[in-house]
């Protein structure tokens, strides 16, 4: 996906390109209801499968239902549990600079929805890197497998972050 | 949810309009999602590393727009969702996400539909743009 030419480095790059290919600790991340309401709260949600356990329940789920976007919440706890126990999560693997970063893209690729109760595995890939506007701009790939031990893969992220370098 | 048997290009999905968004909005935001960057949360972090102020997640605005879609076909139907992030969301902004399907079209001999989406700040800035691919059952 991302050209060979792109990982010949760039000057001004902050990215640790050594990284390609490197891939995170597998870590287990246990949905809370509470952080789902919390989450479907905070965006304004205003489906209660999102909101209330009895409404979830009622709808014939389990518990509370991920929304959407919680995928991002289920990444970034399992960076913060990898970094607790002393290994690097994907964001600090690659070296972000979090006074330069952004994001450029989000994809989540969905094969079953998340229930709080779920304890689910979380693993990241650093897919490559890449410069654009005459190296101003330096990206970093990495996609996300979150998974079910029996429902299998639930959510696919594919994320591209970015370094302003000028 | 929506019956989505004749659904097809040219349907407008109902907006979703969120803001003005504060700070303590993207405080919460910022417990909620576990993003805790502190360029969004914290002005002195901020002005450090040359911004004049903090700055939304691009992550909220993608869960308006995920909403749009939701909202009108449910959570079981999304295949996926995908943006890119092409302007800054600032404090104050009051958000529009839109959506309308652009795409009617056949997967593993099934329909599935393609949902354009976009957000929008005041003055018309357009911060996000992305698609949905819907299943249609």
């Amino acid at each position: 996906m991302v050209p060979d030419a792109t990982v010949q480095g760039n000057p001004r790059g902050i990215f640790d390109r050594s990284t390609r290919g490197a891939r995170t600790e597998a870590v287990d991340f246990e949905v809370e209801a509470g952080r789902v309401i919390f989450f479907a709260e905070t965006v304004g949600e205003t489906d209660p499968i999102h909101l209330d356990r009895e409404a979830a329940r009622a709808a014939g789920y389990p518990d509370v239902v991920a929304p959407a976007t919680f995928a991002i919440v289920i990444d970034l706890e399992a960076g913060r549990l990898i970094e607790k126990r002393g290994g690097m999560g994907g964001l600090t693997l690659i070296n972000s600079d979090f006074r330069r970063l952004l994001h450029g893209e989000e994809r989540y690729d969905y094969g079953g929805l998340v229930f709080a109760g779920d304890v689910l595995t979380v693993q990241t890939d650093v897919v490559g890197f890449e410069d654009k506007k005459g190296g101003a701009l330096e990206f970093a790939h990495l996609r996300t497998l979150i998974s079910h031990p029996v429902r299998g893969p639930l959510v696919t992220i594919t994320r591209s972050v970015l370094h302003r370098l000028g | 949810m929506t019956d989505l048997a004749n659904a097809g290009p040219g349907d407008a999905l109902a907006p979703v309009l969120f803001g003005p968004i504060t700070r303590t909005t993207l405080a919460l935001y910022a417990g909620a999602s576990g993003d805790h960057n502190p360029a969004h949360i914290d002005i002195d972090f901020a002005r450090k590393a040359g911004l004049e102020d903090v700055f939304a997640h691009g992550m909220l605005s993608m869960a308006e727009l995920a909403r749009v879609v939701t909202r009108w076909a449910g959570l079981g139907r999304v295949e996926s969702l995908s943006t890119r992030f092409l302007a800054i969301t600032p404090v104050g902004a009051t958000v529009t996400c839109r959506g309308e399907v652009v795409e009617r079209f056949e997967r593993n001999g099934e329909p599935r539909l393609r949902v354009a989406l976009t957000a929008e700040i005041d003055g018309g800035v357009r911060t996000l743009a992305g698609e949905a691919v819907l299943r249609v059952a």
